[in-house]
């Protein structure tokens, strides 16, 4: 659907990188918590033009920040589906946020996900309320 | 035989989308609409004759479970399909949106044959 390949793991970029897109959502549920999704500004371009059959060089600013907020929405639904298949999510719309000063956070660091696409890094956190889930977050990436 | 389809999402990209899988799948296209939520969704129907509706749950205004719930209630278009496509993945939810009248459910991310065969499937076009 994505036609996005993870060529390796990466390390997640560093706190406050300017050259990228971050979106997020929260998701009420048991438990409830919050998503992160961040892309290098190359990888959310080419990932939009795939997504939306464009030519990277004539995408708009507000289609790559479209396709990110649904990819950020489609990545986050499946996490959970696998987390807690039995139970229920409600996910927030997706925003494009900006000036994080701690992107990955320090609740979210250890459920952050990072892999090198070819046009730069995409990452995935995924932060929970309760301890519940912590041992399988991972897994569901 | 061609059809007429709806696609209601709130997301502008998502609706893009999902048009061009239909048709790069080489489902039977004659006619393809948008809605930006159930509300619009509802608006189109009231003006145009379509096969089957795509939706998407969680969008402004009237969602999908809404927009399922007035379709059931409308006698004329309470026969239309309604297909949800959705990264709600979760068992409660899709048994809770097939209790309300989807015939089919198609989970994001998908395949292009998942989606036109489920469309397929759902309008009873006959296995070549």
């Amino acid at each position: 659907m994505f036609f996005l390949e993870a060529l390796a793991d990466a390390e997640p970029p560093a706190p406050g990188s300017a050259d990228g897109l971050t979106v997020q959502l929260r998701f009420d549920g048991d438990p409830p918590g919050l998503f992160r999704l961040g892309l290098a500004r190359a990888a959310a371009n080419a990932i939009a033009a795939d997504f939306l059959g464009e030519d990277a060089e004539t995408l708009t600013a507000k289609q790559s920040q479209d396709v990110a907020r649904e990819l950020a929405n489609m990545i986050c639904g499946a996490v959970l589906s696998r987390i807690e298949s039995r139970g229920s999510f409600r996910l927030s719309p997706p925003e494009i946020v900006t000036g994080l000063e701690l992107p990955w956070g320090a609740a979210a660091q250890a459920n952050a996900y990072s892999v090198e696409t070819g046009n730069g890094t995409l990452t995935a956190a995924i932060s929970m309320e309760t301890q519940a889930c912590q041992a399988t977050e991972k897994s569901a990436f | 035989m061609a059809y007429r389809v709806l696609i209601t999402d709130d997301s502008p990209a998502m609706r893009t989308f999902v048009r061009r899988v239909i048709e790069l799948s080489g489902f039977d296209l004659a006619a393809c609409f948008e809605a930006g939520d159930g509300a619009e969704a509802l608006d189109v129907l009231r003006e145009e004759w379509v096969d089957a509706i795509l939706t998407d749950i969680n969008m402004p205004n009237v969602d999908g479970e809404e927009l399922l719930r007035r379709l059931a209630e409308d006698e004329m278009l309470r026969s239309i399909p309604a297909i949800v496509i959705s990264t709600d993945a979760t068992e409660s939810r899709i048994a809770r949106l097939l209790a309300l009248g989807a015939r089919g459910y198609v989970t994001k991310p998908f395949r292009p044959e998942t989606l036109r065969a489920e469309l397929e499937r759902t309008l009873g076009v006959p296995v070549e």
